[in-house]
């Protein structure tokens, strides 16, 4: 089972890439982490967002991500030290 | 000081939407006897059904599932219609007295040719609640059109009241993005949001109707005993002046 973090989307970094302000933690999570990292997403469950990261750019994805509330699974993290994760969006604010 | 007002005023629109009060009540828009009559077709209908606790389609359980909310939308909007077809529909009891009190316009909102969904009865059973959260398509639902309407308020329609509880809480605090950072994983926003706001309560009293501002933080408080609190409701903003649409 991989770890798993929720929080806000700060700041779009490149057409795969952002930082978050890390709010929560799976209780199971097998490493801990930093209140603010980034993120290398590899899938994203947002239809705006193309799947083929050529055909997307940098104010698309903010329109799209730029403060909303995440969900990321993490598979590791890369040479960059941003955490490689599948990014969802997670539960809804109200009905 | 900040509670709901029972008597329609002509600037009671604007004191929704600017926060000045947090509900309007109106009262009795269906009798008991009209409320009572609905619940029991409803209840027969969560029977046969497998007992779930809602009806429609809600934009909410599909954010990023437009064409499967549209789809659901559509089958749930003729379930309603044949829900109500032998009694007074509530749905539109509701859009006549909106549409009379602010003297505009009110239909259930169109996306490419399709409808949205009318509206979602929710069924509240003995021991349940709704933590606290607000409504707010203009932020979170950015892939529908109705994201783009002014002004959105909540209408609620109270069909059946529990024994004990299930009162609606309004907290006199209006959501803003900083506040992204205390959402809950599944639903809604922390508890520490709202601690040492001021709060005002409505009963869910069968036959009223309840506007609101949804972008004020509320909940709903537990219910008790057998009979459940059986509400309907819907959203709806303004395109233009004096024209609103609805959605749920």
């Amino acid at each position: 089972m991989s770890d798993i973090i929720w929080g806000t989307v700060t700041k779009i970094i490149s057409t795969n890439s952002f930082e978050m302000n890390v709010s929560h933690q799976k209780d199971t999570n097998q490493d801990g982490y930093q209140d603010v990292e980034e993120i290398n997403f590899t899938e994203i469950d947002i239809p705006s967002i193309s799947v083929d990261e050529n055909s997307r750019n940098v104010s698309q994805i903010e329109e799209n991500l730029k403060d909303k509330f995440v969900k990321c699974e993490i598979s590791g993290r890369n040479s960059e030290n941003r955490l490689v994760c599948v990014v969802s969006h997670s539960g809804a604010g109200g009905y | 000081m900040w509670a709901p007002q029972t008597l329609f005023k002509p600037d009671s629109y604007d004191d929704l939407i600017t926060g000045k009060i947090p509900a309007l009540i109106v009262p009795e828009i269906l009798s008991k006897t009209e409320c009572s009559s609905l619940c029991s077709k409803i209840s027969n209908i969560q029977t046969t059904n497998g007992n779930p606790k809602k009806f429609g389609t809600s934009l909410s359980s599909h954010i990023y599932e437009k064409s499967k909310y549209f789809s659901n939308a559509k089958r749930s909007n003729d379930s309603l219609k044949k829900l109500f077809a032998e009694n007074i529909s509530p749905l539109i009891a509701m859009r006549e007295t909106i549409s009379k009190i602010f003297q505009k316009q009110l239909t259930t909102a169109i996306e490419n040719g399709t409808s949205y969904s009318d509206a979602v009865i929710r069924i509240h059973d003995n021991d349940d609640s709704v933590h606290l959260h607000r409504d707010n398509s203009n932020f979170e639902m950015g892939d529908y059109n109705v994201s783009n309407l002014k002004n959105q308020l909540s209408a609620i329609l109270y069909l059946q009241s529990p024994e004990q509880g299930g009162e609606l809480t309004i907290f006199h605090k209006m959501w803003n993005k900083e506040d992204e950072c205390m959402r809950e994983p599944d639903f809604g926003y922390s508890s520490t949001l709202i601690e040492d706001v001021h709060k005002t309560k409505i009963l869910p009293i069968e036959g009223n109707m309840i506007l609101l501002n949804p972008k004020f933080y509320h909940q709903i408080e537990s219910v008790s005993g057998t009979k459940s609190r059986i509400s309907i409701g819907f959203f709806f903003g303004e395109s233009f002046k004096n024209y609103l649409f609805s959605w749920s």
